[in-house]
């Protein structure tokens, strides 16, 4: 990092195009540009520059192996956006923003991006990997750090970021048939209401996705089966069943999952609330087990995985072990999910 | 005149080309521009969003020069008579919506002519800005990718190989796909 431009006293400087924009901090008020560069300063400004500490302004002249933070940080931004991520046209305080283009899961390869901030002069930050965004959400920013930066620093981000593309990319969510299976002989008799299947639709609908079937079973081994395996055969793209995730005589949901013929079958995961969930798939159909935590807690294990199936992701005992770090709910008196560590591995 | 230039080139003379020349002339002077359709260095400034596709658009088109292929004319088919007018320069924006109530006051300011269509049209052209429009100071952040200039962006879709500009590909179930392969198509394709 070399200073390598002339410097202007600010009293001398009427007349002078702004080589960058000039940020204001107002505590509480505003922080943004009060001068966008390419402004060329009047003597009226000059007070108003003094307040924001400013005694010189830089007079660029870079010498062809530099290139102006505004430029590098499109490029820069350009290498980084991959499939579904977009930013604005134009750099504001030398930072460019990385966007959504469209509602699905937000992805970021985290290795590489640590590796791309190793590089000196240029910085990304994002948000967490696998979070659910609507278009138009932020996504990460960028910037190249000092005003002029070097072409070959700029083109060995540049070359990181293709390596590795797409660093940052948006996943589509699919719009899946998703049939759900109560099972409880509690609720099949009657004895109690059922309450799981309003809480289903309620997470499904964040998505924009119903239930087109729904079933109250006992808990019977067989009958749960063979209620997989028609929902199979009606075209079911996600099955999802409630209760009988324990370690209770009757709690046999699993069992049934696997007597339906499961191909993989992932029972228990490193989250709390979610020990006992169960992540299995026939064919290319997930089939999801939610424990009972999924009727008192707002937000479960299942938030975190279902994005990720209407994503169209296979997630695996790795992955749920991978929740680990993160995958304490706080259990907070108001939920504030997704705006908390839940899930933020 | 304008207006007798803009419904030359619509195909008639109705309320709605009257509707948008007169926002499109408001629009302009509201973020600092005079004339961009015959001046090269304010059209590049300019960026205008419409919300239908009814006549009053075609009158902006030709009121201001944008040109959808030139990308300085966005549609968006909200169904909203509306337009928003981008300096892109100072960033300045100004949304101005037609009023509901205007529908009605054309009555007002045309009292002799009985004709519905006749009135509308005559009472636009005498009804106060602020009867006639509805207007905001807006933020328009535009995308790298809708912005005028060559193509930035390529991909090429992973089903049918076409190549998708200006990143309007989606990504999904792991492959990079054009909107037609991953979301259906408007036409379906006849044996």
């Amino acid at each position: 990092m070399k200073n390598i431009s002339p410097k202007i006293k600010i009293e001398d400087a009427v007349g002078l195009t702004l080589a960058h924009d000039i940020t204001e901090v107002r505590p509480g008020e505003y922080k943004g540009p009060s001068f966008r560069k390419g402004h060329k300063v009047l003597d009226t400004d000059l007070c108003h520059l003094m307040r924001l500490g400013k005694r010189h302004l830089y007079q660029l002249d870079p010498d062809p192996n530099q290139i102006h933070e505004d430029e590098a940080v499109s490029e820069l931004a350009a290498a980084l956006a991959g499939p579904g991520v977009t930013f604005g046209h134009t750099p504001r305080e030398g930072k460019l923003q990385l966007k959504a283009a469209y509602d699905g899961l937000f992805k970021v390869k985290c290795q590489p991006l640590i590796d791309f901030n190793m590089i000196p002069d240029v910085m990304c930050a994002s948000i967490h990997n696998n979070t659910p965004v609507k278009r138009g959400a932020s996504l990460a920013g960028t910037r190249a750090v000092p005003l002029l930066i070097e072409r070959d620093i700029l083109d060995r981000a540049k070359h990181l970021a293709s390596r590795y593309h797409p660093i940052f990319s948006v996943k589509l969510f699919n719009p899946l048939k998703c049939k759900l299976i109560i099972t409880g002989n509690e609720i099949y008799d009657g004895l109690i209401e059922d309450r799981f299947e309003t809480v289903v639709r309620k997470k499904l609908s964040a998505y924009g996705l119903s239930l087109s079937e729904s079933v109250i079973l006992p808990d019977d081994e067989t009958r749960i089966a063979d209620q997989i395996l028609t929902y199979l055969e009606k075209g079911a793209e996600l099955i999802i069943t409630t209760g009988g995730m324990s370690v209770d005589p009757d709690d046999v949901t699993r069992y049934s999952i696997l007597r339906a013929g499961a191909d993989q079958l992932f029972y228990s995961a490193a989250v709390l609330p979610g020990a006992m969930f169960l992540l299995a798939y026939k064919g290319n159909v997930p089939i999801v087990g939610i424990p009972a935590c999924g009727l008192f807690h707002p937000t479960t294990i299942f938030d975190l995985i279902l994005p990720r199936l209407l994503a169209g992701e296979k997630p695996d005992n790795r992955d749920l072990a991978e929740l680990a770090p993160g995958g304490l709910c706080l259990d907070c008196p108001t939920c504030h999910f997704p705006n908390c560590s839940f899930g933020k591995s | 005149m304008l207006l007798e230039r803009s419904a030359r080139v619509h195909g008639h003379l109705c309320p709605g080309q009257v509707v948008g020349v007169r926002m499109a002339m408001l629009g302009c002077k509201q973020i600092g521009l005079n004339d961009p359709r015959n001046s090269l260095e304010e059209i590049k400034k300019l960026i205008v969003y419409v919300e239908i596709d009814r006549c009053a658009t075609d009158a902006i088109a030709y009121v201001t020069g944008v040109k959808l292929g030139r990308r300085s004319l966005k549609f968006l088919d909200n169904g909203i008579m509306a337009a928003t007018f981008i300096n892109l320069e100072t960033d300045k924006a100004v949304r101005i919506a037609s009023t509901e109530a205007s529908r009605d006051l054309a009555a007002q300011y045309a009292p002799d002519i009985l004709d519905k269509h006749q009135q509308q049209l005559e009472g636009y052209k005498q009804m106060p800005i602020d009867e006639m429009f509805v207007i905001q100071s807006v933020e328009v952040e535009i995308p790298i990718h809708d912005m005028p200039g060559p193509t930035r962006f390529k991909a090429v879709c992973e089903q049918c190989q076409a190549v998708v500009r200006d990143k309007k590909e989606v990504f999904q179930n792991g492959r990079i796909l054009c909107r037609t392969c991953a979301l259906g198509g408007y036409y379906r394709v006849l044996k």
